[in-house]
This record gives structure tokens, C-alpha cells and sequence, in this order.
């Protein structure tokens, strides 16, 4: 065993620039699979995993204190089919103040009286301040990648004592836009009982209904007065989270793959090439045993090496980055809970050494099986050559002869050329899914973002204080048109209405001016061009199963209005539509304008105008467009996963060729003698690799366009939106002919260190060597 | 090749050259000059700096100390690519295992001599096989190095040597690895050669190989020339 140890140690030592490509493509490509992996599990079901996290409540339900006692409720705990609860907890319905909007909370509120963030079912996730212990003090419901700023600040509450705000949790379940001490609720009069249920069979919507019905069976008639299912709330929350797994799947298994099918052909390539010195070990007594055990330790040296580092790399990468990723708007995730699974930092740690002993196990048998003089020959005695007849149709062509060499290359090793160029492939895979991926959601995200720079809100606060506009409706309009910079103005108003023989509230937005159809993208049909026409979001039209042509009985109070559908835009919200203001005007007369968008003429400054219509008027909240998150997001996050992925194939290719020029020493030397340069030595090199680019671009371009196919459209489907034929054909001839040198950069990246490498081989040591 | 007017030209000029690989000494202090149309055979034991003689002249190594001009050329000044082309134009070196590309046929091993500096495919393959000829292997050209004999092997690396008609003939132990009947006939092929006028330096423990074909031998040991002596041919 010593001298198991010994040899191996020898050869870790000697083959230096070996140990450093296993142990540096081993680190990269564990890198790469545990963020991989990472992704892969964070995508499978974020709505699940937070949910887990939180223990949230398959069913919140609220109970009329007048029917039931806290001690009746108590004892629901102990039914069948319960798994858990938590509460009761006495439940206010408090009504706020507008101001309160700044707070991101509604006018009506529900606080609740708990003593703890903690507890069985419904984890909060308290991620700014503390909670809240005494009279006065108040949490808010808000979602961690929002700001803690309102700390400290004070909720004026009509019915009741003034709050301040000590803390900030998360509730992903939305079982209260608020909570205070148990000792508060009591002068916020409660007037109802809180209990959240997690039940043993949640997987269905009529498995919760009667799971519920068998808890409040005892219960006095009528003391259950509203439930709310997670299932429900699984369908709303988490929309951004839901566009971002097909995506993030695609990418998690292409990383997978290229980092095994990297580490298999470096491992065995490492070991073939030292087929020699498996010989010279026979020769001097090893047995074959023995010999096999040498190689696997030398391999495994740098191979665990590397994936430790590897792994330590994934988490650190894999934190600000999956933050980046999903700490988006509804992403529903909660502070601290982004990271990587044990499982993934297991299974990296023990399958990539796994997959690189495979890697090893079967040219170290080949080699376990030659005899002593034949593995010995391998290495040194003239092989009958290979792709012969490529070699002489190459020698006889016009090209430099430096390239035709080096064309001829990947055809002499085929199985480790095959691996490389499936690495390539991979790679080239990648970049044309992500460069569409890319394109598609700039396109998405840049739809109307040029429809307005500056949206000016009716109403401002200050100090507390709401302020209103000093103009009305049409002097608004007037004024907004008047000052410097401005081009169009659009008014948009909004209302609350309800859709004949259905029972849930919808929005009708309603728009007059210049650009009716702002920054909506239409994908079927027109904008209306007279009263009594809609236009519907494509989630609204799914939902509804409604179709453009049809026509909808829109209620509010006592008046109606039919309205017909002439258009479906591209929209996720299922509760919206659009018309004009006129037909808004029909159903609620006394509706004003909210909001209005104003487009600037070209070159002109929002921020400036914002100013200036804050200057003219100060009961207006003048706010210029932000970025588009969602998309720069995506991009985002695609880019650092293409980048990543490319440089693990060029590693790949940066092995071959460090390989290839190994094997080819006496060629080199002999080459450099007969007077080849060392320009033309880095040539044949790269060109030996950039063949195997160039036909990685040819399988890799198609393969990474049907990856976009399959892909984008489920991200769509994901956030109920059809998208327009313009976003999804990103394939015109441009973008094509920008792809086709991704292989062959990939390959050249990969090759040209070993290139200069071997061009600066000193010819008379290498033939002195050999 | 040399033309009546130049033969006796020194073409290799050594002047106190010194190479040193970290504290061994391959080369220390040798002088020497070379004739146009000279046949000189290096002697001496293993390890005593002959093929690092050669490598300077060949300009595959660069001399620690001291001047190798040839041809006028200071070898040790040149930059890579200046020794990648001088050894183009100027040197044909065989080697004792022949160092031919396995994936290549023998005549494309020739004829990559004469591609790399441009040469047309057609016309390179053109002159690789008036060199076939020349030396007795036509037959031989689309043969690869895994199939040929050793004498064989030698002789497609001489054409190569030959290729793009060089100055200077440098073989190292060009009969080492050969049969005795190859090794013959490969000591006939460079006699012929410079029977008509080509330069030759030969590298060699075979002291029947010197006395066949060089005019002159020059002793090496310890890294200095220790002797040289003019030669009789023998028959």
C-alpha cells in the first residue's frame, strides 16, 4: 500500500499541469453542478419550499367569537386529520386612513393578536425589527426585498390607539396585513377568532374542504365564518417564481451535464495519456492491481480536492446569486432561506468524485489488463495511424498547411474528440438558449416602455397628511400637457366591478387621451375605438374562458353596461380589462382619473419634468419609470449562467488541448525542427480545436433554439400571458450570424494557452525526451 | 547545395560556445569551423555534448556562451520565428528514430517539409516524389511509418531532410536504430550526398558509419573538442 501510495504521489507530482486541469475543471464543474442542482431544487417548487419553511396554514380560518370559545377552538387541535394549528388568535378588521397607502397596506387591514412569530403553523419571517411585545407597537405583513425604512414611523388608526412600526415579517400564507401584542388587540375590537390549520392530506382543494368541515363539526352552527386555502393562494403568490423554473431548469440541466461530460473526459484522458508509465510500473513489479490503485489515487487526489473547493465555490456563488434570482416582487421567498440544500452539497461531494473514479475505472482496467510492454509502447512506439484518408484530403488542400494539420487532430483521438465536442456543443447550447432567452425578454420587458417616462398619481403625502390636487381633472390634464418636455398625456381611472353570473370583483380601467393603449401590448384583435368596447388581459380571457368577439355583462351598484370584447393584450393580471373612459363614466360617474401618463418628447429629462409638475402642483405624486426588475433579472441571471457554463466547456476544450499537445511532444519538436513556426505551431493547435468548435456551433445553434422553443412559451403559459409572435421569432439571420462564432470562441478560448504552450516547447529537450 | 565557387567556404563557424544546464555543462568553450561540401562525423561517449553540438548548429537550442554563425547568421541572436525560418532554409535534420507524423502518409511526411513555407500541395508532393525516386522508396510513398522497415522509415526522413534543399545535412545517430543491412544502406544514400557537393555534420558512436562518409572527424568529451582528425574513405 506504501508503495501504492508513493507512485501515485510521484505522478501527482510530476504531472503538475494534469493535477492542476482535474483539480481546476473538478472545482468548476462541482461549482457549476451545485448551483446547477441549487437552481434545479429552488425551481422544482419554490411555492412549496417557502410554504414548507413557514409551516403555513393549508387553511386559515376565521370564527365568530360569540359562537365559539378560544377553549372549543383549542381543542380542534386534537381532531383526525389534523396535523397541527395555531391560534386562536383574536383577528381585527381595522380601517386605515389613504395615508396609509405609503405603507404599502390597504385601508382595511387585518391585524391580529399574536404573541410570538413563531409556533407550530405560520412561521413569520420577522427580517426587519422586532416583533411586537407591548401597547402601541405594530409588525407589518411586507415582503423582505422591500425596504425597512417605515421603522419606527407611526400608523394613525381611526378606531383605535396610534401604532408604530417596531418589525417587518413575512407571511407567504397572507393570514394578516398585520399583527400586535395579544394584550393591543383588545382596543382594536376584535371581531373574530383566528386559526390556522395544517391538515395530514392537503393535496386537494375538496381534501381541505372536508378536513375543515370534520374540524368545525362540533362547533355551534354558523361559528366558521370564512376560510381562506393555501391552494388558492399557491395560484396567486409566486407568479415571477413560476416564469423563472422552466428557465432555470433548462439551464440546471445543461450545467449538469456539461460538468460530468468535462470531468469524464478529463479523467480519462488523464489516464490514457499515461499509459506509459503504467507500463514502467509493471515493469517494475506492480501488480496490475496495484497499478489500478495507483491511478485511481491519482486521479482522486486533485478529482476530491477540486470538488471540495468546488462545492465551497457553489455556495458562495450560489447565495447573492439565487438572492439575485428569486428575492424578486411575488417571488415568495423570505430572507436567509435562499441557499443551496444539503442534499445538492451531498450529492456534489460524493457524485463528482463518483463520476471521476468512473471516468478513471475504465482505461485504468484497459490499462490493468496490457501487458507491461505494450502499455509501455502505447505511449512511445508509432501508432498506425487514424482518419487516414481525412489526413491526405486535408495535405492536399489549398489551406495553410499549419491548419490542415491541425484540422486533421481531432480525428486521430475520436473518443476524446467526441466528448470535448459534446462539451462544445453544450456550450454553444447554452449561449443560443440564453441569447434568445435574453432577447425574448428584452423585447418582453421593452414592450410600450417607450408608450411613457413619467406617471403622475392624484394625491401626495406629507408628514402623514394627504394632500389633494389643487387642479381638477380636465386643469390637471391641461397642466400636465403645458409643461416643458411633454407630448401625450393619457388619464387612467379604475374601478371595482363585477361580471354578470360571477361572484368575484373585477377591475375596469378605464383610459382617455392621447395613447389609449399605453404600454398594453395587443396580441389578438384591436384597441376599442368606441364606447361599450373592451380590451381583456390574456390571463383575464383564460380564466374566464372567454374569447375576442364575445361579449360581457359588466355590474356596478345598480347600473350595467354589455360590453363587447374587440381585443386580448398581453397581461397577467386574470382580474383586469380596459376600455375607454367613457364606458367607465357609464357604470360610475363620479370616477376621476387616478392617474396620468405623460410621454416626453425625445431627449427630454423625466426627472426634470417630474420636478416641475410637483413645483406646479403639490397635491400630485409625480414617480418616472423604473427598470423593468423582472427582466433585468432574467437577463441577468442568464448571463451569469452562460458565462459559467461556457467557461467550464472552454476548460473542457483546455484540457483536450493541453492533452493532445502532451501526446503530440515528438511531433511538435519534429515540426519546429523542419522549420515550423511558432505562430504556425499556435495555429495548428487552435485550429484543431476550432474544428471541433465549428461543428459544436452546427449541432449546438438548432439544439439551443428548440431549447428556447419548448422553453419560452411555458414561461409564458406559467404567468398566464400569450405572448406576441414578435417576442418568440428572435431567430431572424442577424442574430443567427452573431451566434455562429460562439463554438469557435468557446474552442479558441480554450486552446490558445496550450497553443503558446507548445509553440514555445524547446525542440531539442523534446526530441532529447522522447 | 554548394556550387564549385563556394566549396571550401567555412559555412559553420563555432566560436567559444558554452551551454549549461543549470549546473551541468553540456558544451564549454568549443570552436570549430565547417566547410562547404565537408563531410564531418562527431565522436565521442555518451553524454559528452554531441547532440548538443548538433542542436546549436541546428538552432533547436541557443548557446549560453559564446557564437554560432552559419551561413553568416549569428544563430543565438535570432528570435523563434528567425530560427523557425532559418532552420527551413537552412537545415535537413534526420534523427536516429526517425520522428516521422504517424497520421501522415510518407510522402505527405516529405512533403510538409516544403508545405510550410508555402508551397503548393501539388507542387510540394511533386518534388517529395522526384526525392522518392531519388532514394529507391517510390513504391513506398503512400505507405504509412507504422508499415514501413526502419531503413525505410530512415530514408523517408532523409527526403524530408532534403526537402527544401538545405545547406546544411545534419543526422543525429542517423544508423542507431537500424539493422545493419539498413543502416548500409542509409550510410550509401549520405555518402551519395555529399559526393555531390552537400554539407554534411554527422553525429555517430559507429566509427565505421564516420570513416564511410566524412572526410573529417571531430572528438568530443567532457563537452570539448578533444581531437579531430581527416579521414581516409574507406572502401
Amino acid at each position: 500500500m506504501r508503495a501504492v501510495w508513493r507512485a501515485a504521489r510521484a505522478a501527482v507530482r510530476r504531472r503538475r499541469l494534469q493535477t492542476l486541469v482535474i483539480a481546476l475543471v473538478t472545482l468548476t464543474s462541482t461549482a457549476a453542478l451545485v448551483v446547477a442542482l441549487g437552481l434545479l431544487d429552488a425551481a422544482s417548487a419554490p411555492f412549496d419550499k417557502a410554504f414548507g419553511k413557514q409551516r403555513g396554514a393549508h387553511v386559515a380560518a376565521a370564527f365568530d367569537p360569540a359562537r365559539v370559545s378560544d377553549v372549543e377552538l383549542a381543542r380542534t387541535a386534537r381532531q383526525p386529520g389534523v396535523e397541527a394549528v395555531a391560534g386562536p388568535f383574536a383577528q381585527a378588521a381595522v380601517e386605515l386612513p389613504r395615508e396609509t397607502m405609503n405603507f404599502g397596506l390597504g385601508t382595511d387591514l387585518t391585524v391580529v393578536g399574536r404573541g410570538d412569530p413563531a409556533g407550530p403553523v405560520g412561521r413569520l419571517d420577522l427580517w426587519a425589527g422586532r416583533w411586537a411585545t407591548g401597547p402601541g407597537e405594530v409588525v407589518l405583513n411586507r415582503q423582505s426585498d422591500w425596504t425597512a425604512d417605515d421603522l419606527g414611523k407611526k400608523l394613525r388608526v381611526p378606531s383605535g390607539p396610534d401604532l408604530t412600526v417596531v418589525g417587518f415579517a413575512f407571511d407567504l400564507a397572507g393570514t394578516a396585513d398585520a399583527w400586535v401584542a395579544p394584550e393591543q388587540i383588545a382596543a382594536l375590537h376584535p371581531t373574530a377568532t383566528q386559526m390556522l390549520f395544517r391538515f395530514t392530506d392537503a393535496s386537494s382543494q375538496d381534501r381541505l374542504r372536508a378536513s375543515l368541515a370534520a374540524v368545525t363539526d362540533g362547533l355551534a352552527p354558523g361559528a366558521l365564518t370564512a376560510s381562506q386555502s393555501y391552494l388558492t393562494l399557491k395560484q396567486q403568490i409566486g407568479s415571477s417564481a413560476r416564469a423563472y423554473t422552466p428557465y432555470l431548469m433548462a439551464f440546471g440541466i445543461l450545467g449538469i451535464v456539461v460538468a460530468v461530460l468535462i470531468v469524464a473526459n478529463v479523467v480519462s484522458g488523464a489516464v490514457i495519456s499515461g499509459f506509459r508509465h503504467i507500463g514502467i510500473l509493471k515493469a517494475l513489479g506492480f501488480t496490475p492491481g496495484q497499478v489500478l490503485a495507483v491511478y485511481l489515487t491519482m486521479i482522486s487526489v486533485p478529482a476530491v480536492a477540486g470538488c471540495v473547493l468546488g462545492a465551497v465555490a457553489g455556495n458562495l456563488l450560489a447565495r447573492p446569486f439565487f438572492e439575485f434570482v428569486f428575492m424578486g416582487p411575488d417571488a415568495g421567498v423570505f430572507h436567509d432561506s435562499v441557499g443551496i440544500a444539503p442534499w445538492v452539497n451531498v450529492l456534489a461531494l460524493l457524485g463528482m468524485p463518483g463520476v471521476c473514479l468512473l471516468a478513471a475505472l475504465a482505461p485504468a482496467a484497459r490499462a490493468h489488463r496490457l501487458p507491461a510492454a505494450r502499455a509501455i509502447s502505447a505511449g512511445s512506439a508509432p501508432r498506425a495511424g487514424r482518419a487516414l484518408g481525412i489526413q491526405r484530403r486535408l495535405a492536399g488542400s489549398r489551406l495553410p498547411r499549419s491548419v490542415s494539420l491541425g484540422a486533421g487532430l481531432p480525428f486521430a483521438r475520436p473518443g476524446r474528440s467526441a466528448l470535448t465536442l459534446a462539451a462544445v456543443v453544450l456550450g454553444v447550447t447554452t449561449v443560443t438558449f440564453a441569447t434568445g432567452l435574453a432577447t425574448s425578454m428584452t423585447r418582453f420587458g421593452e414592450a410600450g416602455r417607450d408608450a411613457y417616462q413619467v406617471t403622475v398619481y392624484v394625491g401626495a403625502y406629507k408628514n402623514g397628511k394627504e394632500i389633494r390636487p389643487t387642479h381638477t381633472d380636465p386643469e390637471l390634464e391641461s397642466l400636465l400637457r403645458s409643461l416643458p418636455g411633454a407630448e401625450e398625456v393619457t388619464a387612467r381611472a379604475d374601478i371595482e366591478v363585477r361580471m354578470a353570473g360571477s361572484a368575484q370583483e373585477m377591475m375596469l380601467e378605464g383610459r382617455r387621451g392621447d395613447r389609449p393603449s399605453l404600454d398594453s401590448v395587443l396580441t389578438e384583435g384591436r384597441w376599442m375605438h368606441r364606447s361599450g368596447e373592451i380590451v381583456a388581459g390574456s390571463a383575464f380571457l383564460r380564466h374566464n374562458d372567454l374569447r375576442v368577439g364575445d361579449r360581457v355583462r359588466l355590474e356596478k351598484g345598480d347600473r350595467q353596461e354589455t360590453l363587447a370584447i374587440v381585443g386580448e393584450y398581453m397581461h397577467n393580471d386574470r382580474r383586469l380589462v380596459v376600455t375607454d373612459q367613457s364606458t367607465l363614466t357609464a357604470l360610475a360617474p363620479q370616477e376621476k382619473p387616478i392617474a396620468y401618463h405623460v410621454k416626453l418628447r425625445e431627449g427630454a429629462d423625466a426627472a426634470a419634468y417630474a420636478r416641475a409638475a410637483r413645483a406646479a402642483d403639490p397635491g400630485i405624486s409625480p414617480d418616472p419609470v423604473g427598470a423593468n426588475t423582472v427582466t433585468q433579472t432574467i437577463v441577468g441571471s442568464a448571463s451569469v449562467l452562460t458565462v459559467m457554463l461556457a467557461v467550464v466547456a472552454s476548460l473542457g476544450v483546455f484540457n483536450t488541448a493541453v492533452l493532445n499537445t502532451r501526446d503530440r511532444r515528438r511531433d511538435l519538436g519534429m515540426l519546429k525542427s523542419i522549420g515550423m513556426t511558432p505562430r504556425q505551431v499556435t495555429a495548428m493547435t487552435v485550429t484543431s480545436m476550432a474544428v471541433l468548435g465549428a461543428l459544436g456551433t452546427v449541432v449546438g445553434i438548432p439544439l439551443g433554439m428548440l431549447g428556447h422553443e419548448l422553453v419560452v412559451p411555458r414561461m409564458a403559459d406559467a404567468v398566464d400571458i400569450t405572448l406576441p409572435a414578435y417576442m418568440t421569432d428572435v431567430w431572424q439571420a442577424s442574430a443567427l450570424l452573431a451566434l455562429a462564432p460562439a463554438g469557435v470562441v468557446i474552442a479558441v478560448l480554450g486552446a490558445y494557452i496550450p497553443g503558446r504552450r507548445a509553440a514555445r516547447l524547446t525542440v531539442a529537450q523534446v526530441l532529447h525526451n522522447e | 547545395m554548394i556550387t564549385e565557387e563556394s566549396r571550401g567556404e567555412a559555412v559553420v563557424r563555432l566560436d567559444g560556445v558554452r551551454k549549461e544546464y543549470g549546473e551541468t555543462t553540456a558544451l564549454d568553450g568549443v570552436s570549430l569551423e565547417i566547410r562547404a561540401g565537408e563531410a564531418v562525423a562527431v565522436m565521442g561517449p555518451s553524454g559528452c555534448g554531441k547532440s548538443t553540438f548538433l542542436n546549436m548548429i541546428a538552432g533547436l537550442d541557443r548557446p549560453t556562451g559564446g557564437t554560432v554563425v552559419v551561413h553568416g547568421e549569428n544563430v543565438g541572436e535570432l528570435s523563434e520565428k528567425g530560427l523557425a525560418l532559418y532552420r527551413r532554409r537552412r537545415i535537413g535534420m534526420i534523427f536516429q528514430f526517425f520522428n516521422l507524423v504517424d497520421d501522415l502518409s510518407a510522402l505527405d511526411n516529405v512533403a510538409l517539409a516544403a508545405q510550410l513555407t508555402g508551397t503548393p500541395a501539388r507542387q510540394a508532393r511533386r518534388r517529395a516524389l522526384e526525392l522518392f525516386e531519388e532514394l529507391g522508396i517510390a513504391d513506398r510513398r503512400n505507405a504509412y511509418p507504422a508499415v514501413l522497415s526502419g531503413g525505410e522509415r530512415q530514408r523517408v526522413a532523409v527526403a524530408r531532410a532534403l526537402m527544401n534543399r538545405p545547406a546544411l545535412l545534419l543526422a543525429d545517430e542517423p544508423t542507431g536504430a537500424l539493422d545493419s543491412r539498413a543502416g548500409e544502406q542509409v550510410m550509401d544514400l549520405l555518402l551519395d550526398l555529399n559526393q555531390i557537393g552537400q554539407t554534411l555534420i554527422l553525429v555517430t558512436h559507429d566509427a565505421h558509419l564516420a570513416r564511410r562518409c566524412a572526410g573529417r572527424m571531430v572528438e568530443f568529451a567532457d563537452g570539448r573538442v578533444t581531437g579531430e582528425h581527416t579521414l581516409e574513405p574507406s572502401a
